[in-house]
């Protein structure tokens, strides 16, 4: 191989981008706007639900336990406890009323403290009996199941929290709550945000992408432009031509990933705690297998209105069954496997590892090599299409 | 930039036998009148070549696809400095022999050698310039990227190729559109730039198919001049097309029809042979079709 030939190929197709500004426009515009409109609009985490809130519960006045000289007002205590990010609470003391606000629509729950709420604990604590459980009702527009997971999640973490603080004021030689619950993070430290999860997800499938495209429509041009016969008619070997392009597209596919790194970074503080330049090197191994597929499929289309006719059988695998947006277990269990085909689906559980577990390539391997393979594969599958002759 | 050496060539007027000399550059049809008798003529000056150097060999090569044979044992010989003009009408062969040639296409019978190397030989690769149909040049990018492309493929260093980019856009007359983005050139200067990035590492063989296709007659002119000036160079052209009359150019021509050559020769002798008058009447001569 010869380099001066190779890098031929390398600066001629870096400049031709440089000169076609739409095309670089794309290069770098269509991963910040993908991290843009989902990092604003997709955030992940529901918001100002609205909800109504019947308190019915009596309580236990002060003065009338010794145990809790204060008293109690536990359904007092949980509704503080909401997160009023998550809510937007409106109160009331009428159960009907509250009830036809979710029928109209109005409001996504209504959340109901009956009278012996306080007492029905009390009463369970001390007589371990559950004849008369203490119940928090909830009647749940269920239409939407992002929104009543969200309602489901607040109610229980902050029936947890006042649980927990209540321990901390209670005399617990006295009392034992029935659970407790000790949760420590193993990666992640509970303020993941979407956002966080999504990036490394993006600059992946930007990368891979873009590569797939670009390399198709290169390729066809060079085809039917009668260019590519030239290049078979030089000196240039067709690993020197695979290998010249698969150097821009390293070059570009860099350019890409900081692109997006420093926007995820300026913009929502995403969290990167592993080696950003093994990040970097994932992004290459992504670019090289998909430069390889996009000149094999590129064989498959005579002109670039056939090669955009490509794009949506790449597209939705890669969204639904690499877990670009959802985690791969949410997909059925009969079709999971798939997901193994999909090479996108190393990539960027190669980079969420990285970025967010702070794993190296001693816990990443078998993403590398499954990458590395893939590309071997598909660059020497297409130096073997370049040089097949009728 | 055109070069051309002047040829002097003895006729005999058919009429008063008087004998005298014409000049005029070679591949050129000279409309003449004899001095004495004042008798309408003409004289055509044959190009030269080195008929001891043999630079394309080609022997009992055969191309099929599927059943339909686009080129039937084909036997032919170019020698070194020879414009050797394959003729024929469409779908008559001339694209697959440089195709073949070119190892874009494998033979499915026969073989060709080029400089003595058995092709396809990737070594020898860089003593071919070639220039397909399409104009294959890059529109995304400059005239100077394209030729530093070309030559930069050709493993020309740095030094080699300016010193040639000067004299090559000198010659196909580009100098001031050096640095201007080839989907901005006319369609003329996009042949022009074809041709140049087929010249920048200096072949000793040129191979053009159908390089006066869709070209106005000017272009042709210059075209030509171009192919002439290589060829005095020592450079061997092959070149294909279906334009008779610019057949004339070319030290030899050859007549292809349905795959097979039917008859080669100067364009002269294939004149003569024929008693026609013009290379297109004796193609239709050839082919047993009566002129009009």
């Amino acid at each position: 191989m010869n380099l001066r030939r190779t890098l031929a190929f390398t600066r001629r197709s870096l400049l031709q981008f440089r000169h076609d500004r739409r095309t670089f426009a794309f290069l770098l515009i269509m991963p910040l706007l993908m991290i843009l409109i989902f990092g604003y609009t997709f955030g992940g985490d529901v918001k100002n639900i609205t909800v109504e809130v019947v308190n019915l519960d009596h309580g236990l006045p002060s003065g009338t336990n010794p145990l809790l000289p204060q008293g109690l007002f536990l359904a007092n205590n949980i509704t503080k406890n909401f997160d009023t990010d998550t809510f937007s609470i409106h109160e009331t003391t009428n159960t009907d009323d509250a009830r036809q606000q979710v029928h109209d629509g109005k409001a996504w729950a209504a959340i109901i403290f009956p009278a012996n709420f306080t007492q029905n604990f009390l009463t369970l604590l001390a007589t371990q009996q559950d004849a008369n459980r203490p119940t928090v009702e909830i009647y749940l527009d269920a239409s939407n199941p992002t929104i009543s997971a969200a309602v489901i999640k607040t109610l229980s973490q902050s029936l947890q929290n006042t649980l927990k603080e209540l321990t901390a004021t209670l005399n617990t030689s006295h009392i034992d709550l029935p659970i407790t619950i000790t949760q420590t993070y193993a990666y992640g430290g509970g303020d993941t945000r979407f956002i966080d999860y999504f990036a490394p997800g993006v600059i992946s499938f930007a990368i891979m992408m873009v590569t797939t495209m670009i390399t198709i429509i290169l390729f066809v041009n060079e085809r039917r432009n009668g260019t590519l016969q030239r290049l078979l008619v030089s000196p240039a070997s067709e690993t020197e031509i695979v290998v010249g392009y698969a150097l821009a597209f390293a070059v570009i596919g860099v350019i890409q990933s900081i692109v997006v790194l420093v926007a995820a970074l300026l913009l929502f503080n995403i969290t990167i705690i592993g080696n950003i330049f093994l990040a970097l090197v994932v992004v290459l191994l992504l670019a090289f297998g998909h430069q390889g597929l996009g000149i094999l499929l590129s064989a498959g289309a005579k002109n670039e209105m056939q090669a955009i006719q490509f794009i949506p059988l790449i597209i939705f695998p890669s969204i639904l069954l690499a877990g670009l947006f959802w985690p791969l277990e949410s997909i059925p269990s009969y079709l999971q496997p798939l997901s193994y085909f999909i090479p996108l689906r190393y990539g960027i559980d190669a980079e969420r590892s990285i970025m967010l577990r702070g794993w190296g390539i001693g816990e990443i391997w078998i993403d590398i090599l499954v990458l590395i393979v893939f590309a071997l594969l598909t660059l020497s599958a297409s130096v073997l299409l370049l040089k097949k002759k009728n | 930039m055109k070069v051309q050496s002047i040829q002097q060539k003895q006729v005999r007027c058919p009429t008063c036998k008087t004998i005298f000399t014409a000049t005029g550059s070679p591949g050129e049809i000279q409309k003449i009148t004899c001095p004495s008798c004042r008798t309408l003529g003409k004289v055509t000056f044959e190009q030269s070549y080195d008929a001891t150097t043999i630079v394309i060999d080609i022997h009992h090569l055969t191309k099929n696809y599927g059943k339909f044979t686009a080129v039937n044992d084909l036997e032919l010989t170019v020698y070194k400095g020879e414009i050797y003009g394959l003729l024929g009408p469409n779908g008559s062969g001339k694209t697959t022999i440089i195709k073949m040639l070119t190892g874009l296409l494998r033979p499915t019978s026969g073989n060709a050698e080029i400089f003595g190397k058995k092709i396809p030989c990737k070594s020898m690769m860089k003593n071919i310039g070639y220039m397909p149909q399409d104009t294959a040049i890059y529109l995304d990018n400059t005239v100077h990227e394209n030729l530093a492309f070309f030559g930069g493929m050709y493993g020309m260093t740095k030094d080699q190729f300016e010193k040639k980019e000067q004299e090559m856009l000198a010659f196909v007359d580009l100098l001031n559109w050096r640095d201007c983005l080839v989907s901005t050139l006319s369609g003329g200067m996009k042949h022009r730039l074809s041709l140049a990035c087929a010249l920048i590492h200096e072949p000793h063989l040129l191979l053009l198919d159908e390089p006066t296709v869709g070209v106005d007659p000017e272009l042709r002119a210059t075209f030509w001049g171009y192919f002439e000036t290589m060829m005095q160079k020592g450079v061997t052209v092959m070149i294909t097309t279906h334009y008779m009359d610019e057949a004339n150019h070319c030290s030899r021509v050859g007549f292809l029809r349905k795959g097979k050559l039917i008859a080669e020769g100067r364009p002269t002798e294939l004149k003569q042979k024929t008693g026609t008058e013009s290379l297109e009447d004796a193609f239709l001569a050839l082919t047993g079709r009566k002129t009009p």
